[in-house]
């Protein structure tokens, strides 16, 4: 994303589906990280995915209810360098491994039912 | 010829299941109260499911984006989750309303009380959810599902004056005994039942898990366009029945299996067996789809990978969603709470929140960001524009004559 080509964070990028290069789905654009550079120019760093980074910007009870869910962890920071596509959805060029959560539901419950490593779409 | 043949499958599927629990009490209760006087209702709601079925399958095709996608998207977060809340309390109360609905097909074929029948079904529903093909799925109960046109068949045997039917559905006025407020109620309860948004979610989301391109686009519409209309002349089949021989005789559908006796007093057992094949596929189907449903909401709303095109393990959170969502819907169900009653409450609440789902999708159907070349043209944005008001009458309409005519006692 060195194109210098404008975005409008707001309408283009922030609550769209971030996917990886086999079309696996990471998260939303939950937040993105501003940073500046040498002159002062604010330029888009990192997008920004999880309960917490959603929870400040749904704001409210509910807000910080995702917030204290995160617990102590960050959100997940994916550097504006891993993307290589801004379309109906964001596409990284580097495969992830799956958030917290979804990793412990895994391991946990939906691993230990039978047929959970069945492909039924063969 | 293959092509042909896939594309009158799909036809068939669509139409077979396109009736749930929620088209069979309205249409039948309607039938039952009011005549064909609301059967105006059918055909209006019909349109609008087309219309709005067909933007979302086309987002879906071209940019690989479903409903909930864009609800999120467009709306923001804290907007989104308003709306993900009000839609995912529907859908699961529609869900509740489908297992309730397959319990009660089994008791009628079985003589065992239906509560015994909700864990079986629920599990079973979720079985399917977990192992079956989502393309096979689909097919299998929309099939059977085709078994209703019984009631069509029931609406010939019966030999009815149709010079009187044909009156009654041209005088769209309550007649008899029930009054405006209550006629209004149960109109607006038909068109909640006809654009529930499971179907915009399900449809769309489908879309995904079938790979769909823009290759698909003539096949989704050929769907759209024939089999959603045919389905809801099996609706429109169901409200002549029962207002052929129930409405005579003063008898309200409260119970299924008042809804089948226009098929048993005019084809007797084997139209009973059908019958009950068709009721089972039917709410069974929308079971699997509202299950469905709840889950692809609340993971696209959050970005969670979903889905039944990957293995379960890879849509944890996804599976984990549905499978918390249907022991919910058992656990309600277990109160002996009257899922005839459920599933009204379940369709005027749709229509209450249909707003909530239409107008995102009206508004991305013409962002070419998402479909580039095949943004909405100016038919289809008119006949959007026209049904999105309709939606928003009868939405800001729905609570107050609920409250007015005490759910349309």
């Amino acid at each position: 994303m060195s194109d210098g080509r404008v975005y409008d964070a707001h309408l283009h990028l922030l609550d769209r589906q971030i996917i990886d290069p086999d079309g696996r789905m990471v998260g939303k654009v939950d937040d993105v990280e501003l940073a500046s550079d040498a002159e002062g120019g604010l330029y888009l760093a990192a997008l920004l995915v999880g309960p917490a980074a959603l929870g400040r910007r749904v704001g409210g009870r509910f807000g910080r209810l995702l917030v204290r869910l995160q617990g102590r962890g960050e959100p997940i920071r994916i550097p504006m360098e891993e993307v290589t596509e801004i379309g109906s959805a964001v596409r990284l060029g580097t495969r992830r491994p799956p958030s917290g959560l979804e990793h412990w539901i895994r391991d946990h419950v939906v691993a230990r039912i039978p047929g959970a490593s069945v492909d039924s779409d063969e | 010829m293959k092509r042909l043949l896939a594309i009158t499958l799909g036809i068939l599927t669509a139409i077979g299941g396109f009736v749930d629990i929620g088209d069979l009490v309205a249409n039948g209760l309607v039938g039952a109260r009011f005549g064909l006087s609301l059967a105006w209702v059918v055909i209006v709601g019909i349109g609008g499911i087309c219309v709005y079925a067909e933007m979302c399958g086309r987002v879906a095709a071209i940019s690989g984006r479903p409903v909930f996608d864009i609800v999120r998207e467009r709306l923001g977060p804290r907007w989104g989750i308003t709306n993900l809340l009000a839609s995912f309390l529907i859908t699961f109360l529609t869900l509740t309303a489908e297992i309730g609905g397959v319990a009660l097909a089994l008791e009628l074929a079985s003589s065992v009380h239906y509560l015994l029948w909700v864990p079986l079904a629920a599990f079973a529903v979720w079985v399917v959810i977990w192992r079956v093909r989502f393309k096979r799925m689909e097919e299998i109960f929309g099939l059977l599902g085709l078994c209703l046109i019984v009631f069509g068949v029931a609406v010939w045997q019966l030999g009815p004056d149709w010079g009187a039917l044909w009156t009654q559905a041209t005088h769209p006025a309550p007649d008899g005994g029930e009054g405006w407020p209550t006629y209004a109620y149960w109109g607006i309860a038909l068109f909640g039942a006809a654009m529930t948004p499971y179907e915009v979610f399900f449809f769309s989301s489908g879309g995904v898990e079938e790979h769909w391109s823009r290759r698909d686009l003539g096949t989704m519409r050929a769907n759209v366009f024939i089999g959603f209309p045919l389905g809801g002349l099996l609706s429109l089949c169901i409200m002549a029945a029962t207002a052929i021989v129930l409405l005579p005789r003063g008898v309200e559908v409260e119970t299924l299996d008042q809804l089948v006796t226009p098929v048993t007093e005019s084809l007797g057992k084997v139209g009973l067996a059908v019958v009950l094949i068709g009721i089972f596929a039917a709410t069974f189907g929308a079971a699997l789809e509202t299950g469905l449903s709840c889950g692809y909401t609340v993971a696209q709303y959050f970005g969670w990978q979903w889905g039944k095109y990957v293995r379960p393990r890879d849509a944890s959170r996804f599976h984990v969603t549905v499978l918390l969502t249907i022991l919910t819907g058992v656990l309600i169900l277990c109160t002996t709470v009257d899922p005839v009653l459920v599933t009204e409450y379940s369709i005027v609440l749709s229509a209450a929140a249909l707003p909530l789902t239409y107008l995102p999708i009206l508004v991305v159907a013409n962002d070419p960001d998402y479909l580039g070349e095949h943004t909405n043209g100016r038919f289809a944005n008119t006949v959007g524009t026209v049904y999105l008001g309709v939606v928003l009458v009868a939405s800001l309409a729905a609570i107050p004559l609920m409250i007015v005519t005490g759910a349309g006692g």
